[in-house]
């Protein structure tokens, strides 16, 4: 037990990234009742607009972060409009199947033009790191960690605290009560889809300085975000931030007190989430979905 | 078209589909033989989707059935058919695993439990060089090699075989009990279906058909590595061929799986090797699909009347045709 404050320092920032990345996924679900499979798209783009931001232009990631942020919204605003607004009381086989389309469209998009190249954004913090202690923390991760930290209580506080949030909790309660209250269902919907993108691309423009970019990072970490919200339960916003924190430690200490444990720990999410299927299949703090 | 065309004409295309090899230059065959494999492949997860099972992870099939055709070679000097029978075993089991660790879940859950169970195996896989050959990966032993054309006819005589096991089904009690899965699983369970034994068997055959078709492509490839087997691109044609070709229909995986081999053909020819080009056709071919034409080729072409598809008329006999057979 001899690096604990270093694992628990490491699952601890990991874990804050992963909130932010699961947050957006959870969003779409628990509110306009779509699984995005095309989220982890929003975050390889929000990575690259990251990279060419400071390339092109030479904005810090961090200066870059709101502009890709409004960019992400209306994307993810004109692909409601244009598809997934068709598919809202289609099976869900229609939805999944579309958005994992869409996905794969975004992800050759990006691989035709860019190439399968990893590159990688480098602002001057992103190879310091201090010490405290025997503890040696990345000050990029701890950017990333409070930028996504101040993210997600935003969403929370825009959820609670608005107009427009409580409209899109009323949506996620009771559907027809809310229309019948005079919410305008389709563009609440277009308005929280749109976030849910702009939060994808904000975890891009995030893990762009933490790690390498290339167009099938999205899919890594959407396989993992699945794994959390199942975790957490699927539609709960807080249940999605415990199963983001209990996957970061568990795979920080998969990585630490495992031999060979730093490839094992990619595997950890699915081994979780086989066995929360088991388990309990509702998640750790779910609610019942119904079909 | 006449009683009798409707059996006549499909015989008649597979005899023609399992002596091309002998005919056919080596260009075409290996197309067909692409083609074989997909409509293995394609028939399995259409047969999950009739049950209302969305198969995110058919790579996992496919990966294990890769794996356990090559390494039961290797280990053994098993010839090709009895290494297919071990593939086969396999993906019957993995599909056995599935069915119970995922229960009664369903649409999301399901889904996301079979492309977690593909990315989890292939980590696995890279994770165990000492059994898989790890990312270094895993050559066949070029000893046990059969010939070209006997891997081509093996490929042929697979798809048929699937296409009559999935005709078969599609005329059985269990394709009933699986489309009113589909509907409504409670409904079914009222009428004397017990979902959670039909989902057992189906994963199983589902499994079972997609292992060996990877099987049969580790044959023919003779090299595998994680990446190779449990690419995620076996799971996009599995769901790609019956969309694009008739999603439900017993038709439509197979037309669909040779619009597929067309379509990448295409792209190869006007783009280059860029595997980009043809993975951007595939996601606008899903797209548009769902969008636009959600009832595939097939299903635009017999829309009303089919003669392959089953359309809206069973569906009002199969529930006197299971509530018949419950016994009190």
């Amino acid at each position: 037990m001899d690096f604990f404050g270093q694992f628990f320092v490491d699952a601890m920032l990991l874990g804050g990234i992963y909130t932010l990345m699961v947050i957006g996924l959870s969003l779409s679900f628990g509110i306009i009742r779509i699984i995005n499979f095309a989220h982890g798209e929003a975050i390889m783009l929000g990575a690259y607009g990251s990279y060419w931001a400071l390339t092109i232009l030479g904005l810090d990631p961090l200066v870059a972060l709101p502009l890709i942020m409004v960019a992400g919204m209306i994307v993810g605003m004109a692909i409601y409009k244009i598809s997934i607004k068709r598919v809202l009381t289609a099976p869900h086989i229609n939805q999944i199947l579309l958005t994992f389309g869409i996905g794969l469209i975004l992800q050759n998009l990006a691989l035709i033009s860019w190439s399968a190249d990893e590159r990688s954004v480098n602002p001057p913090y992103a190879f310091d790191s201090m010490m405290i202690g025997d503890i040696s923390i990345s000050t990029a991760r701890v950017i990333a960690f409070a930028v996504a930290t101040i993210l997600v209580v935003g969403l929370f506080l825009w959820l609670r605290r608005t107009e427009l949030g409580r409209a899109s909790r009323a949506l996620a309660e009771n559907g027809d009560a809310a229309i019948l209250m005079g919410i305008n269902v389709t563009q609440m919907y277009g308005i929280v889809f749109g976030i849910s993108a702009a939060l994808g691309a904000a975890t891009g423009v995030l893990l762009s300085f933490i790690g390498a970019i290339s167009p099938f990072m999205g899919f890594h970490m959407l396989v993992k975000g699945f794994a959390i919200i199942i975790l957490g339960g699927l539609g709960s916003i807080v249940g999605s931030v415990v199963g983001a924190f209990v996957l970061a430690f568990a795979e920080t200490w998969v990585a630490y007190y495992v031999p060979g444990g730093a490839g094992w720990s990619e595997g950890v999410a699915f081994a979780l989430l086989f066995l929360i299927l088991i388990i309990r299949p509702r998640g750790l703090l779910g609610q019942a979905v119904e079909e | 078209m006449p009683r009798d065309l409707r059996t006549v004409v499909p015989i008649l295309f597979a005899i023609a589909f399992i002596a091309s090899p002998f005919v056919g230059s080596p260009q075409i065959s290996d197309w067909l033989f692409r083609v074989s494999t997909l409509i293995m492949l394609a028939v399995s997860w259409n047969l999950m989707a009739n049950a209302g099972l969305i198969s995110l992870g058919h790579s996992a099939f496919w990966g294990v059935g890769s794996y356990a055709a090559l390494l039961s070679a290797n280990a053994f000097g098993l010839p090709i058919l009895a290494s297919l029978v071990v593939s086969i075993l396999f993906g019957a089991l993995l599909g056995l695993f599935l069915a119970v660790t995922t229960g009664r879940l369903r649409g999301i859950f399901f889904a996301i439990s079979t492309l977690a169970l593909s990315e989890g195996l292939r980590i696995t896989a890279f994770m165990t060089p000492d059994f898989t050959g790890g990312a270094v990966g895993l050559f066949l032993d070029q000893a046990l090699r059969p010939s070209t054309t006997m891997l081509y006819v093996i490929g042929a005589l697979g798809a048929v075989a699937t296409v009559v096991i999935s005709y078969i089904i599609s005329i059985s009690r269990f394709h009933f009990a699986c489309r009113a899965m589909r509907n409504n699983e409670g409904a079914a369970q009222m009428l004397g279906v017990n979902p959670y034994r039909y989902r057992l068997g189906l994963l199983a055959i589902s499994g079972a058909i997609a292992s060996c078709a990877g099987g049969i492509n580790a044959w023919y490839g003779g090299y595998l590595d994680p990446e190779v087997g449990f690419s995620l691109h076996f799971t996009i044609l599995s769901q790609i061929a019956p969309i694009l070709g008739g999603i439900h229909t017993l038709a439509g995986p197979a037309i669909g799986s040779f619009a597929i081999v067309a379509i990448s053909e295409g792209t190869r020819i006007f783009f280059g090797q860029n595997e980009g080009f043809s993975q951007l056709i595939y996601g606008l071919v899903l797209v548009i699909g769902i969008l636009f034409m959600p009832r595939g080729i097939w299903g635009a072409l017999v829309a009303g009347g089919g003669w392959f598809s089953r359309p809206a008329k069973p569906v009002t006999a199969a529930p006197s045709k299971v509530q018949a057979e419950v016994k009190p």
